[in-house]
């Protein structure tokens, strides 16, 4: 005992050198207890799931009412009143494991898995939760409006994928345990491919399922061996056991846990990591989500931008303890985050299509949470999460709103002034808001408050580079993200005429067609208008948003609730004593909120320059820009980066030559010699042992003696045969 | 002996029913006629019960085998023995009454071979039932004669006409064969050991491999005695029969003849390997099951491989699973035994239900019988289809489904036992099998429906123990533990018993 705490006190002397990369090392957190009284919590789980069986037997019996979308608006609300009542009733400070049921117990000689099925409450989860029911259930709302041209069974098939998506996600967040998570991972995963696919008859959706699944999958492995690898070592994967291991022995526990398990422990942070970006759409994986927008768009507003995506988040901060195995862990979260977030950013800039500058922008902003967590900041990585959540669905859902109103119109070079057209007012009004947010507007808006704490942990945990690449990225996000609302909103006030010709069928280069609108919305070519639904969840999650910014600040309800979660570790990090008389550019977390604040109005100026006061000097710059030399870049960055042409080289080209070759290895080689030669092996063997052909039992005697003596031959006599031998040799 | 007979009250009672059976069978009112089946199976339900109920029976009144192995053995064969005397009910003498119904004759107690039939029945499965409690060669034998001798004549009644004469002709001789051959190993091991009692062989045994090694004569007959016993399992090289004799049974005799012969052979292998040395085999004992378990699974599989016709392919499937058994009693008594026992179960079940999918269908009054038959079985016969699926997709093992529990179970207990490069061979034998696996559970759910289509059979038994069978494996595995548990405590009291 005294020689452990001795061991780590020497330790801890020699590393005061990187004091600041460990720093994070005391933070300790509590560690979950079983408890009972909670069982109740099971039924955030159990909603989603009566609501996932009653939409199949709607479908069944071929209900043919919105009956779907409320049964689904119910199951939801509930299940968030149930999250709302927990966080009321647990404690906070203290975690709680409930046991559900027995699900995995596998004992055999000496070695063991078992697998309860429980619910970890700590105030992570209960976060999580908070936003994951509260958007599923308003968006839900929403669809029920969004979807009602498809009434009838695709609407029930619809909703029945968005419960199995709540439940999968109750899974990933509220399990206890790591395979748990692994359930829900893949469960949210299907629920993905699934809503994508939505529109099956159509090729492109299926490709773009397709291949948001697969590119998972190879994330997934990541996932699936660091568990493995975690259960191998630890020999458990429930959380509370894990995280009392790992800091059972005080500071360097993690450390020493390394060094014990050698390489196959120190890659388990990265497997890990594999699984987080693949479901997070981080680089190398990112490509699905731009693609998986040809879901419908309240889909993409939960799943691909709100919930889904912050999965990978959760799974870091959720496991940050074990992110201390290796010391290059948490960096390469960091540097992948910030080069997401620069490389989206900038392709969001290229791009006409307004819901696809959206998903680029979801994959830039989760790009910030990674850099967030890899800054050691787990507080901002939840609290952006969190703002994150709530402005971007505001941004998907009135792009929907337009998108659904404008016969699939979703062209930013085509749509203008909707600030004039009558009915359009709050749209235009909550986009505005949300636009401020993911531009990072001074005060008001929530997502500067969160994005200011990554980039000034970045700059505090000693990464200048990092945290300039973030600072970059704002100002890009703030220009491209008014470059949208400029365009879309403003700008002179269209003619019945120019309506008709928005809803027209020259669309420039966008695939969403059809979606979302009857065959009437052809025949008197206007627009027509959101309707209560659409409006009221547009202001509710506004307000939401709103009222985020309240909880988002330093020492606020949020790094309370990741204070006290196995995110400790992440909080207050980097807040070191500085002496009274350091300058004001000593303390990142002073300067930060003046230079994002400038880089943001910089970048909306920017657009309102390109955009809004000169509307055709954007492509008089886009003219000039392809005159230059830099025309190069900025068709990379309309092509976006033929990354795409860049894995289909590389990837999809060999294994469809490999594909080729097996398959005429099969054809030729293997059909032709070993099946048919095998087909014709019993026949020739038949032939060859019973000349009689009417003579079946007699040969099957035959056979069968034949066998017995052959059998009983080989085992009396060979063993004398090879002692004969041996004892010759 | 008369603490014997304490242990043997749910034999004794089947036995009494299958007179009572035979007679009510001649009946001349239709409705006792018709409640034959199900007076079999109940009977067989309270035997199951009663049997479960002789895990505590003191040593005395038990056979060769512990108690508490030999209880959860004998209840499992009553309670599948149950389901199949209800996937049986229709099968036999369905013309006479069809024509009694019609009025187009009265009924003819000689013409009538219904209550012989599940009189048979019933001797098959106490047979069965008492291989599990044998204590000396001499009992083991006659248990294995009692359970072989009827089947052969249920063959032929369940089905009439040639094939079902065919079937049952071929079948009598290739066994009287197989008999012939354990019953010379039994009488080599007699003369090696010069007793008959199980347990003094065992000691004999056990004492002589530590001396100067076990003696030529006893081990050939180990060997004979096993080798013959295989025939009851479908074992290669004795398999050959297996897969004429099922296509030529009637579907419910075919269930039948896949799992009660099946589960005294498998039984008494567990008493022969128990003789034999138990834990530690002698190593021509280890050879031989090692090279039977091999050579069965991949016969198994590559005959079911090319087969268009449903009985011959699970004909196939069944002796594949005849493999996997042997991998399980390689394994040895303890976590061995008791994943074979717990297979043993499933399998019976699974198989069981398959057949009574079979059973239930027909069509113009004769057996439905070809995989194309089963074409979008779904879309007339929803429960059937579904079921079907179920039993397939656990024959092949597929999670979650209660073949998979069992199966991964069995690999994990001889992975222990070290027979890797066993459960390797197995892994990729059930890997082959799942090619025709699949093609089983695609037919009723994708194929393109047959030209005629099918009806169901008139009794609704079959279609009701498939659709319970195809519930079960869907449900059971979320429970299986339990069952697990009750298992291993068994097989783990066995090992207690022996070793004291």
């Amino acid at each position: 005992m005294i020689g452990s705490h001795l061991l780590s006190v020497l330790l801890a002397a020699g590393d005061t050198a990187h004091a600041s990369d460990h720093g994070h090392h005391s933070a300790h957190f509590p560690v979950a207890l079983p408890t009972e009284g909670l069982g109740y919590a099971g039924l955030v789980l159990a909603l989603p799931l009566i609501a996932m069986i009653l939409n199949g037997v709607y479908a069944i019996s071929g209900v043919r009412s919105k009956l779907p979308a409320w049964t689904t608006v119910a199951c939801l609300g509930t299940a968030f009143a149930v999250v709302l009542n927990l966080y009321l009733k647990a404690d906070i400070e203290h975690p709680v494991v409930v046991p559900l049921f027995e699900w995995i117990n596998l004992s055999w000689g000496t070695g063991a898995i078992s697998a309860p099925f429980g619910l970890y409450l700590d105030s992570l989860t209960l976060l999580w939760m908070l936003f994951v029911t509260g958007l599923g259930t308003l968006i839900a709302l929403y669809a029920s409006e969004y979807m009602e041209s498809d009434v009838g069974p695709a609407y029930c098939r619809f909703f029945g994928g968005v419960s199995i998506f709540l439940l999968a996600m109750g899974c990933l967040v509220m399990g206890d345990n790591l395979l748990t998570l692994y359930l829900g991972w893949e469960g949210v995963g299907f629920a993905s491919y699934m809503l994508i696919g939505y529109h099956f008859t159509k090729p492109s959706a299926v490709a773009a399922a397709k291949k948001a699944f697969i590119v998972n999958r190879i994330g997934d492995l990541g996932l699936a061996l660091g568990i493995y690898l975690t259960w191998l070592h630890f020999g458990t994967l429930e959380y509370s056991k894990l995280f009392e291991m790992l800091q059972a022995d005080g500071a360097m526990a993690a450390a020493q846990q390394a060094m014990a398990g050698g390489w196959e422990v120190a890659i388990i942070p990265f497997l890990l990591m594999a699984g987080a970006f693949g479901k997070s759409a981080q680089l190398p994986f990112y490509i699905w989500l731009p693609d998986a927008m040809e879901g419908p768009t309240p889909v993409s507003a939960l799943i691909h931008a709100a919930t889904m995506v912050t999965a990978g988040v959760y799974l870091l901060v959720r496991t940050f303890p074990m992110l201390e195995l290796h010391p290059a862990a948490a960096p390469t979260v960091a540097w992948v985050g910030g080069a997401t977030a620069l490389l989206a950013a900038t392709i969001g800039m290229a791009q006409y299509d307004i819901k696809r500058v959206m998903a680029y922008s979801t994959v830039s902003q989760l790009g910030y949470m990674f850099m967030g967590v890899g800054v050691l900041s787990t507080f901002g990585a939840a609290a952006h999460v969190f703002t994150h959540a709530f402005f971007k669905a505001v941004l998907f859902l009135t792009c929907g709103a337009i998108m659904h109103g404008f016969a699939g119109q979703l062209d930013l070079r085509v749509l203008r002034g909707l600030r004039h057209v009558k009915g359009w007012r709050i749209v235009v009004w909550t986009m505005f808001y949300a636009s401020l947010c993911l531009a990072g507007f001074p005060i008001i808006s929530s997502g500067y408050w969160s994005k200011d704490v990554i980039l000034a942990e970045a700059f505090a945990n000693g990464r200048p580079i990092l945290g300039g690449i973030g600072l970059l990225t704002a100002g890009l996000t703030a220009y491209y993200t008014f470059r949208v609302w400029f365009r879309v909103c403003c700008g002179p006030k269209p003619d019945d005429h120019d309506l008709a010709k928005m809803m027209g069928d020259d669309h420039h280069g966008d695939d969403h067609h059809d979606e979302g609108h009857g065959e009437e919305d052809h025949h008197h070519h206007m627009p027509h208008a959101p309707k209560w639904a659409v409006n009221l969840v547009l202001s509710v999650i506004s307000l939401a948003a709103i009222g985020s910014i309240l909880l988002v600040p330093e020492h606020g309800w949020l790094e309370h609730m990741v204070a006290k979660s196995s995110g400790a570790g992440g909080v207050g990090a980097n807040h070191h004593d500085l002496p009274a008389d350091a300058g004001f550019w000593a303390d990142p977390h002073g300067w930060m909120k003046y230079v994002a604040s400038t880089v943001g109005l910089l970048g909306m100026a920017v657009a309102a320059w390109l955009h809004l006061f000169n509307r055709s000097a954007a492509d008089r710059l886009r003219a000039t820009l392809l005159a230059s030399p830099l025309k190069a870049v900025v068709r990379a960055m309309e092509n976006k980066w033929y990354v795409d042409e860049l894995y289909n080289a590389l990837i999809r080209m060999p294994l469809k030559i490999k594909g080729h070759a097996l398959h005429m290895l099969d054809r030729y080689v293997l059909d032709i010699l070993v099946v048919d030669g095998l087909g014709r092996l019993p026949k020739m063997i038949g032939r060859t042992l019973s000349p009689l052909q009417n003579g079946v039992l007699q040969s099957y005697a035959a056979s069968m003696a034949g066998g017995v003596i052959l059998i009983a031959l080989l085992i009396l006599v060979l063993p004398m045969l090879l002692d004969l031998l041996g004892g010759a040799a | 002996m008369v603490d014997r007979l304490d242990g043997l009250v749910p034999e004794m009672m089947l036995l009494a029913l299958a007179v009572v059976v035979a007679v009510l069978g001649l009946s001349k009112a239709s409705s006792i006629r018709r409640m034959v089946p199900l007076l079999t199976a109940g009977g067989l339900f309270v035997a199951a019960w009663l049997a479960w109920g002789g895990k505590d029976l003191p040593p005395e009144s038990a056979g060769f085998l512990a108690p508490s192995l030999a209880a959860s053995l004998r209840s499992m064969i009553a309670g599948v023995g149950g389901v199949l005397a209800l996937v049986a009910s229709g099968t036999v003498d369905r013309r006479l009454e069809h024509d009694v119904e019609s009025g187009r004759m009265p009924f003819e107690p000689l013409r009538a071979s219904r209550g012989e039939f599940y009189a048979f029945m019933l001797l098959s499965i106490t047979g069965a039932m008492l291989v599990a409690s044998a204590s000396d060669l001499i009992w083991l034998f006659l248990a294995l004669e009692l359970t072989s001798l009827p089947t052969y004549v249920m063959v032929v009644m369940g089905r009439a006409g040639r094939r079902g004469a065919e079937a049952s002709v071929k079948y009598f001789f290739l066994g009287a064969m197989a008999t012939a051959m354990f019953l010379y190993g039994f009488a080599l091991v007699y003369g090696g050991t010069g007793s008959m009692q199980l347990a003094d062989i065992a000691e004999i045994v056990a004492s002589r491999r530590n001396l100067e090694g076990l003696d030529m004569v006893t081990t050939a007959g180990f060997l004979l005695a096993l080798l013959g016993v295989g025939y009851k399992l479908a074992a290669a090289p004795l398999h050959l029969y297996a897969m004429d004799v099922y296509e030529g049974a009637s579907a419910s005799v075919t269930a039948f003849l896949g799992f009660v012969p099946k589960a005294a052979g498998t039984i008494a292998f567990m008493v022969l390997l128990q003789t034999a040395g138990g834990e530690s085999l002698p190593a021509m004992v280890v050879t031989l099951i090692w090279m039977l378990a091999v050579l069965t699974m991949s016969l198994g599989n590559m005959a079911a491989l090319q087969q268009t016709n449903a009985k011959r392919l699970f004909g196939g499937s069944s002796i594949a699973h005849s493999g996997y058994l042997l991998i399980g009693l390689l394994a040895g008594p303890g976590e061995g035994w008791a994943a074979t026992t717990f297979y043993l179960l499933v399998y019976g079940l699974m198989n069981t239900g398959v057949f009574a999918v079979l059973a239930a269908l027909e069509r113009r009054g004769s057996e439905v019988e070809q995989v194309s038959d089963l074409g979008a079985l779904r879309h007339r016969h929803p429960a059937l289809g579904w079921s079907l699926v179920a039993c397939s997709g656990s024959l092949m093992g597929f999670p979650p489904l209660l073949g998979f529990v069992a199966k991964v179970w069995l690999f994990l207990a001889a992975v222990q036992s070290g027979h890797i490069a066993l459960v390797v061979i197995a892994a990729i034998n059930s890997a082959a099998g799942a090619w025709y696996y699949l093609r089983m559970m695609g037919m009723p759910l994708l194929g393109a429906e047959p030209s005629e289509p099918v009806e169901a059979a008139p009794s609704p038994w079959p279609a009701r123990a498939a659709m319970a069978i195809g519930v079960l494996l869907l449900v059971v595995p979320f429970f299986a533990d339990d069952l697990m548990v009750q298992t291993r405590e068994a097989a783990a009291a066995a090992v207690m018993v022996l070793g004291s």
